[in-house]
């Protein structure tokens, strides 16, 4: 008898309590800072040129083999504006196929790859595969437009 | 009566054609009247469970009802194949047309009904029962053994549950002198019957929460165990029938008759009336409303809380505890409306008194039976146990 006043305050009183939803797709919880969703490149904003030099350890190290690389001069050293002699000419990582184990970041010797800890890097639902082959640019895209403030392992 | 239904139903008009524009009026009050309580529902339990509820259609999910219904009415409308034709079809209809009669003693204003009988609270009594003939119909139809085990259960459910509900009421006409809801309400101009009558208020709460089906008395629909009663092969237009109007229209006919038997109807609680002169079917209808509106969340917030009982323990509390209660209030009532003749004011004190002691005694006796003996006596009673051998 008790009991039974005891639980009908306790459902009013959830009542009164805030709704732990969050309406999802169109609200969104902030991500942890360590979040790991797909790898992205990030940018020098200091010699405006990407921080990869193209030296293949990421894609050596990734077990799944997602990445492609291409390496070549970097035109900027020979001008005398950047220390890198190299820099990257093509990089190509399948998102379909990346099983985000964070491998490349943590062997990446010039923190020049982080994996995206927004939330673009978990809605990529798309219709064709071959739209989750991202290229260069949109690699680099995110950190070009400063929406990210990337968590590399030191 | 107001100046502007006056205009609608005062002239001289065919008896039957008067009907029929009232049952109009019913029909689309209680198709939006269920709709609303579906969407309230939803949000009301969600909140209780700590989510939104429906929140995607439309503004905060308000048409969510209309969808439903789009959704059910276009669906297919299946019948198995070993099915009884005629009752299975029929089913749905036996169990919506005595919630629908229901309606059409209640006053919602003072002296608006769609017919006045004498006899209101006696011919919904009667006419409520017949709801249970649909359940058993739709289970015997169906040819499927979930069906038939929850319309049994229904059956016995509903028949025990009839009896605290008829004699909750009857104790409440005793007071009031007379069974048509139109002079109940009047005879509550001053005080509320729950006041008075506070414990046939708590026996017709539980009897019309067990009478609907909702949550604490759901044994006959248990989804967890019986897949959804009697209405197990039902689908499309007939279940919508079944589901959403009888269960909804049902819960608010059952909470209009509450308002108007024990909250007052449209008289203000303890107050003077008829200030608005001509314009008083507002307030009224406000009152009938808004004190309906509360007994159907009271409802809500008691479904939203307890786990389903067993029928053992349903049927106890039927035949243990309301039923007797129910006929000492009644044995009471006869007594005190007999013997004190002083002055009003003394018969009411008196009424209160006397249903208020019941409460009590009520309250205790379910609190004997329900109780759990403490971690000393359960040891003492093991230390007892181990000595005598």
């Amino acid at each position: 008898m008790i009991g039974v006043l005891r639980s009908l305050t306790a459902t009013m009183a959830t009542m009164m309590r805030k709704p732990v939803t969050i309406e999802y797709p169109s609200k969104h919880r902030k991500v942890p800072e360590r979040d790991r969703a797909f790898p992205i490149l990030l940018w020098d904003f200091e010699v405006d040129e990407p921080f990869c030099t193209g030296c293949h350890a990421c894609e050596r190290a990734c077990p799944v083999e997602c990445m492609t690389v291409t390496m070549k001069d970097n035109p900027k050293h020979a001008e005398g504006k950047s220390k890198r002699r190299k820099i990257l000419d093509e990089f190509y990582i399948d998102y379909g196929r990346c099983m985000r184990c964070n491998i490349c970041v943590e062997v990446c010797n010039f923190d020049a790859i982080a994996m995206n800890n927004t939330w673009t890097g978990h809605e990529l639902s798309s219709v064709d595969r071959k739209d989750l082959v991202m290229d260069r640019e949109q690699l680099l895209a995110l950190s070009k437009s400063k929406q990210i403030r990337p968590w590399v392992p030191s | 009566m107001a100046l502007l239904l006056w205009g609608i139903f005062g002239v001289d008009m065919n008896v039957w054609l008067d009907a029929f524009l009232r049952l109009q009026i019913v029909v689309i009050v209680m198709t939006v009247t269920v709709m609303g309580l579906i969407y309230i529902e939803r949000k009301f339990v969600g909140r209780i469970q700590m989510r939104l509820g429906p929140m995607r259609t439309g503004p905060y999910g308000t048409l969510q009802s209309i969808a439903d219904a789009l959704k059910l009415l276009t669906k297919e409308d299946i019948r198995p194949a070993t099915a009884d034709f005629w009752l299975f079809e029929l089913a749905p209809y036996v169990t919506f047309v005595p919630v629908f009669m229901t309606l059409l003693v209640l006053p919602f204003m003072e002296g608006w009904f769609v017919r006045d009988l004498q006899l209101g609270l006696f011919y919904i009594v009667a006419i409520s029962g017949v709801t249970v003939i649909g359940y058993l119909m739709a289970g015997w139809a169906s040819d499927n053994k979930y069906a038939l085990l929850g319309a049994v259960r229904s059956a016995a459910q509903l028949i025990s549950y009839e009896l605290p509900l008829v004699l909750g009421v009857l104790a409440v006409s005793m007071v009031a002198g007379s069974l048509n809801l139109n002079d109940i309400v009047i005879q509550q101009d001053t005080v509320p019957n729950l006041v008075l009558q506070p414990l046939p208020f708590l026996i017709l709460l539980t009897a019309v929460l067990a009478e609907l089906s909702r949550r604490p008395f759901d044994i006959p629909i248990g989804e967890s165990e019986l897949v959804g009663g009697p209405w197990v092969e039902y689908s499309g237009i007939r279940w919508s029938i079944i589901f959403a109007l009888t269960e909804y229209a049902g819960l608010w006919a059952f909470s209009i008759i509450g308002a108007l038997v024990f909250l007052g109807g449209w008289e203000w609680p303890f107050g003077t009336r008829d200030f608005w002169g001509d314009f008083d079917f507002v307030y009224q209808l406000v009152l009938v409303f808004s004190k309906s509106f509360l007994l159907i969340l009271t409802m809500m917030w008691i479904s939203a809380t307890f786990p389903r009982l067993r029928i053992d323990q349903l049927m106890a509390f039927c035949w243990k505890i309301l039923l007797p209660f129910g006929f000492l209030q009644v044995i009471i009532n006869g007594i005190v409306l007999t013997y004190v003749e002083d002055s009003e004011t003394a018969r009411d004190i008196v009424l209160f008194l006397t249903s208020g002691a019941l409460v009590v005694a009520m309250a205790y006796v379910i609190y004997l039976a329900t109780r759990q003996p403490s971690r000393e006596e359960r040891v003492g009673a093991a230390l007892a146990a181990r000595s005598a051998q």
